[in-house]
């Protein structure tokens, strides 16, 4: 039998973390829940996260928003602040799992997954997010990208969890743009998938650009020559289309069920020239 | 004695009068819906020991022994079965008995058993079944149709890798071609598709103190059953009693033995005591049954005004490990492979080929889902190489009451697929297809595509197609149903208490269903190829009339009055329609002994008096006489940078005989659809050497409701002469559409589509990247 | 471990194990057996549950996250023998057929409505995308939803 602790406040957690160094910890149990069931771990002790008020809620100061490592994606998509400044990560949101699976997983448990094909990744990639780590003994913040180390694998270490999400608003009038491709319109794992946050000029000039994909490589890939490729251009298909066989060189994807590592690099490049649709932000 | 009609009318006004042709909700519904239904699953017998089945993991590998020690050896743990433990012949199987209860010496396939192990609890159980170590020497093994047939590929059975071979052909293939003004060729690749059933194979069993084995399973054919065990484990059938509750879905994958045979060998080994298995969804895929994977190559020709003239086609089914229904899977693809349509000349030839792979057996639709996707493509690919409109060609060609079809059957009775097609050409969807492409979004292309698809009912030649239904009144003046064939969720036991209703002319509180029982109804073969309402619905209309007329018949005793004529049968009475006086059906019922308010009669569906002059193959099941048609049409969009495709309008235009319940009949056809576009877009067994890659729903995906549009169901007015109320059955026809109505609108879009299906992104993004696309895509 | 919780409405203390899944408890424990369960893995909805009014997958639950709550199964919906207005809605409109996911798919269907009582079809098919149904190609458990919803302002106004 699994022991399972259910802390209510910081200073519980940290005893109890003291106490079984080597438990397993989890707040909405969608993915952790899921491999144990499949035999994938058998922890003697469970730490759930799910009642400890501190990690959870949305604030927002003039840098930009603090999101609660335990949100749950449906607390996230439901939230006026993080639609208003993070449009990107709503319409990632809006294609994760399903309902139930939004109401349960929390964005820290699909940070710590770190799976590439996490759907809260590619976003959070291109808005420079930042982590706060905390600690029996403190706090320490790290960007996203030097967070996540692999598949599955994070910066985190013993006694320490995954606390808040730091994104600084997006410069104004920002394009934000988010797609995931799947192999159905719900409970879907991505292909491939493209975050995208492009600053233009009044003459449609590309300012700045960050794109990051998902599913393409063990983790999420940003290819800095694609973003540098686009600077001082117009977002055209045809500039697109250069963009996009840069991109295609430089992500890593690999064969599975789901694709074949070629349709997955095809439609990396791809994904770009959606961009061109409306010349303005595609809403989804 | 008797009343006065003046009195308020009995029963609830909630509880409608159950009439042919009206909408009333199902019989069912009210228990669903408040959790109340106990399927089998939801079965805890006191005292219950929990079963489960050790599985090979390989896919070919001679058994050398299993190691059980550890296993027995775990507290908690009541027993560890073998096949040594087996009594009887240990072989299980619809027609062909070829598949072991526990495997004595030879794996087949990945999802083999081995082993059976008994334990107190799940827990346990689980642990036990990873000490069970299977010795086993892996041999060769054989994991697609091509690799079956080679003359040095391994052999899975005595007989050799196929399992039946078979030809029908009619007219004279061999000159015909030369006068084709166009020939049309492809070859075509279907993978296995599972049901998707969301209750998984379950069951509790033990043995009564009297001796008798009962059973309660999630079970398509629960007289079948008793056969099975008998059979297996060396029983006398007759001792033992199958219940069938209301199933959690079925669509074939729960005809034949799943946990049936294993529950019923470890009832035997303890002692009385209730013994529960629950196959969780990764076993329920890798040991269920499968459609068949397919490969059909074709070959059609037409003369210049666009009859169809010449087909040659060999249509190869992947039966997997054992034989299941692949035989008759394959003789349904057969018949059907020239589709509804009139071809003079035909050469069909199949083969039923055992591999290594999972298990081929029954799915909605079977053998018929598959080859319509050959003859569909075919017939839109001769479309463009005579220059026809795709609708226009089907008509002309399709099938009336009174032709032969490409079988050589001639068809006598109801034959609606001309009227299917005008149907779907007058609709607005048809008539306004041309927009539809035209109003395309940036980055995405849109087509229409159509399909005319038909499949038949029962058993067909050789395996009489019967069922005796027994209805009675009860003591308190309600009639009883004793249903014999399972409803795993298509609504036939509410169709019951329609046809009981109408000719009783009750309410629905006056009709009480039972769901299958060995032991109460009477053999009435399995809930299966579109036969389950028809059949028993038959049987049924014939005791509900034998029944009131006998009720009329006592009542006039009762009432003094001469001679029954004067006499009606109302909701919960029998009414003297001259005087007004009623006689309440409790009061009847309570003069009447328990052998007198009961009526049993059978039914035995018509059979084709023309025998044709091929099939000899076919032992059983071959010619089908009655048939049910449609015609579908799709609209899709196709986004060009994912090759993401979606169905975004559909409709189904369907001949089914008379529409009992128009609502039940729309869920049927939306259902169909919809396990159909599955098929058609997302649905595909992944194997590597015989393992299942994919046996969860994470990676198995069945559609959600964001993947299937709303589906217009209409039906055409048609009367099966030889049907309960002029119905036919609908159950399968609706599963075949789909897919070539997708291609159909893919080529429409694209210039081409591909030959494998399902047509995913990674197989349509290739076709939207290949040069020349659209320049001749069908309008 | 003790746990305390309101059951369908009834206070109740329990002894769990805390690594018990919630369907498990329901089911086998509990008897309530309407809670179903189809893959075990999250990814059928069949074994939704309302946790606090919200839908709630109960075969990724363990018994100790219970403490404290509110649950709901489909046994507990109907009040004072008046059936819930989207179970009168699935059984109108035809959205049962094997009725498997039915249970799910209704107390899915309540958590939108309590919190959107003005769904479009499309925000319908949305809140039920995470629950699987292999018999009915969902459009008359749409209808049903929108029925519901209907019914449900009209018994407001009224």
């Amino acid at each position: 039998m699994t022991q399972v602790l259910i802390p209510t406040s910081l200073p519980e957690l940290w005893s109890a973390l003291r106490e079984q160094p080597s438990a397993h910890l989890y707040a909405g149990g969608t993915d952790l829940l899921v491999k144990r069931r499949a035999g994938l771990l058998d922890p003697a002790i469970l730490i759930h996260l799910g009642r400890i008020d501190a990690l959870r809620g949305v604030t927002a100061d003039d840098d930009g928003l603090r999101l609660g490592a335990g949100c749950t994606h449906r607390e996230l998509l439901e939230d006026a602040q993080v639609r208003a400044v993070l449009p990107v990560l709503t319409q990632a949101l809006q294609t994760l799992g399903s309902p139930p699976i939004r109401a349960m997983g929390t964005l820290g448990g699909n940070l710590c997954t770190a799976s590439p094909a996490g759907d809260t990744l590619p976003p959070l990639y291109v808005l420079d997010a930042e982590v706060e780590l905390w600690s029996a003994g403190g706090e320490r913040r790290l960007l996203l990208r030097d967070f996540i180390l692999g598949p599955g694998r994070t910066a985190l270490q013993s006694g320490e969890i995954l606390a808040a999400v730091r994104v600084r608003r997006a410069p104004h009038g920002s394009v934000q743009h988010f797609e995931k491709v799947g192999l159905r319109n719900a409970l879907a794992c991505s292909l491939v998938s493209l975050a995208a946050l492009v600053q233009t000029n009044p003459a449609g000039r590309v300012k700045h650009a960050a794109f990051a994909w998902g599913s393409v490589g063990p983790t999420v890939i940003r290819v800095p020559e694609v973003e540098r490729h686009l600077i001082g251009q117009p977002l055209s298909l045809s500039v697109l289309s250069e963009a996009a066989v840069l991109a295609r060189r430089a992500v890593a994807p690999i064969d599975d069920l789901r694709a074949d590592a070629d349709y997955r690099r095809q439609v990396a490049g791809n994904l770009l020239l959606r961009l061109a649709e409306t010349g303005s932000a595609p809403e989804r | 004695m008797t009343e006065r009609s003046a009195r308020p009318e009995l029963g609830p006004p909630q509880s409608p009068m159950l009439e042919i042709g009206a909408s009333v909700p199902r019989a069912d519904a009210w228990a669903k819906v408040i959790g109340a239904e106990h399927y089998a699953i939801d079965h805890y017998p006191l005292g219950l020991l929990w079963a489960g089945a050790r599985r090979a993991g390989l896919a070919h590998a001679r058994l050398r022994g299993v190691a059980i020690e550890a296993a027995r050896a775990l507290p908690g743990v009541v027993a560890v079965l073998t096949a040594a433990d087996v009594p009887g012949t240990n072989r299980q199987g619809i027609v062909h008995k070829d598949q072991p209860v526990l495997v004595e010496d030879h794996v087949r396939h990945w999802g083999d058993p081995v082993a059976l192990v008994l334990a107190e609890d799940r827990e346990t159980l689980r642990r036990a079944l990873a000490l069970v170590e299977p010795d086993l020497e892996p041999l060769p093994g054989v994991f697609d149709i091509a690799a079956a047939l080679r003359p040095d590929a391994p052999t899975l059975h005595p007989g050799g890798n196929v399992l039946l071979e078979a030809e029908i052909s009619t007219g004279d293939t061999a000159s015909a071609w030369d006068v084709c003004a166009a020939i049309v060729e492809g070859t075509f690749d279907l993978p296995f598709q599972d049901h998707g059933f969301l209750e998984t194979q379950n069951g509790v069993a033990q043995v009564e103190p009297d001796g008798i084995l009962t059973l309660t399973v999630s079970t398509q054919a629960p007289f079948r059953d008793r056969f099975e065990i008998a059979h297996a484990l060396g029983l006398d059938p007759l001792r033992i009693r199958v219940i069938s509750p209301y199933l959690g879905g079925a669509f074939g994958g729960k005809d034949g033995a799943t946990v049936q045979c294993l529950l019923a060998l470890a009832a035997l080994h303890v002692g009385g005591r209730p013994v529960k298995m629950v196959w969780e969804r990764e076993e329920c895929m890798i040991a269920g049954y499968k459609r068949h994977a397919a490969r059909l190559c074709y070959r059609l020709g037409a003369l210049t005004n666009g009859t169809l003239h010449a087909l040659d086609c060999q249509l190869y089914f992947d039966t997997g490990a054992y034989a299941h229904l692949g035989g008759e899977v394959m003789e349904l693809g057969l018949e059907h492979a020239g589709g509804p349509y009139r071809i003079a000349h035909t050469r069909m030839r199949g083969w039923a080929v055992y591999t290594n792979n999972p298990i081929g057996g029954a799915m909605r639709g079977f053998g018929v889902c598959q080859a319509s996707f050959g003859f569909e493509r075919m017939l839109d690919r001769l479309a463009a190489a005579l220059g026809r409109d795709r609708l226009d060609l089907r008509r002309q060609n399709a099938l009336r009451r009174g032709d032969r079809n490409a079988a050589g059957v001639t068809l006598v009775h109801s034959t609606g697929l001309a009227a299917c097609l005008e149907t779907l050409s007058r609709h607005p969807l048809w008539l306004e297809r041309d927009r539809w492409p035209d109003q395309a979004p940036p980055l995405k292309r849109r087509g229409v595509g159509v399909a005319a698809v038909f499949n038949a009912m029962g058993y067909g030649r050789g395996l009489p197609d019967a069922a005796i239904a027994k209805i009675a009144l009860t003591p308190d003046g309600r009639f009883r149903v004793d249903s014999a064939v399972s409803d795993m969720g298509q609504g036939n036991a509410s169709a019951f208490a329609q046809i009981a209703g109408q000719i009783l002319c009750q309410r629905a509180d006056a009709i009480e269903l039972v769901q299958p029982d060995t032991a109460r109804a009477l053999p009435s073969g399995s809930s299966s190829a579109g036969r389950t309402t028809y059949s028993y619905g038959n049987a049924l209309v014939r005791a509900c009339e034998a029944l009131r007329a006998k009720l009329l018949h006592r009542a006039s005793l009762l009432l003094m009055v001469d001679e029954p004529s004067g006499l009606a049968l109302l909701p919960g009475r029998v009414r003297h329609l001259p005087t007004g006086r009623d006689l309440p059906l409790a009061r009847l019922a309570a003069m009447l002994p328990e052998t007198d308010r009961v009526s049993i009669e059978q039914f035995v569906m018509p059979v084709s008096q023309e025998v044709p002059d091929t099939g000899k193959a076919f032992v059983i099941g071959f010619p089908h006489v009655l048939f049910a048609y449609a015609a579908h049409l799709a609209y899709v969009e196709i986004d060009t940078l994912t090759g993401k495709l979606e169905v975004c309008r559909y409709l189904a235009v369907t001949d089914g005989g008379r529409v009992l319940n128009p609502r039940n009949f729309d869920q049927q056809i939306q259902g169909a659809v919809a396990q159909g576009i599955g098929y058609a877009l997302c649905e595909e067994l992944r194997l590597q050497e015989g393992r299942i890659l994919n046996p969860d729903f994470a990676r198995y995906l069945l559609p959600t409701s964001l993947d299937v549009p709303d589906i217009a169901s209409l039906a055409v007015a048609t009367v099966e002469d030889t049907g309960p109320f002029g119905m036919k059955g609908i159950g399968e026809v609706g599963i075949n559409g789909p897919l070539p109505a997708i291609a159909s609108a893919v080529e429409a879009a694209l210039g081409r589509c591909p030959s494998q299906s399902p047509l995913e992104p990674r197989r349509l993004v290739a076709e939207v990247a290949a040069p020349s696309a659209s320049d001749d895509a069908p309008r | 471990m003790k746990i305390h919780l309101i059951l369908n409405g009834t206070p109740r203390e329990m002894k769990v194990a805390p690594d018990r899944r919630v369907v498990d408890l329901l089911r086998e424990d509990l008897g309530l057996t309407g809670v179903k369960e189809g893959c075990g893995s999250g990814e059928c909805g069949t074994c939704t549950i309302l946790v606090d009014g919200e839908a709630r997958l109960s075969c990724l639950l363990l018994a100790a996250q219970l403490d404290g709550c509110r649950l709901t199964t489909i046994e507990g919906l109907a009040q004072d023998g008046r059936l819930h207005p989207v179970q009168q809605a699935f059984i109108d409109q035809g959205a049962v057929q094997c009725g498997y996911c039915t249970p799910g798919m209704i107390l899915a269907a309540v958590d939108l409505l309590n919190r959107q009582p003005h769904p479009t079809r499309e925000a319908i098919r949305v809140a039920l995308s995470g629950n699987l149904c292999r018999c009915t190609g969902y459009q008359m458990i749409v209808d049903a939803v929108e029925t519901a919803a209907r019914r449900m302002r009209e018994g407001e106004d009224a």
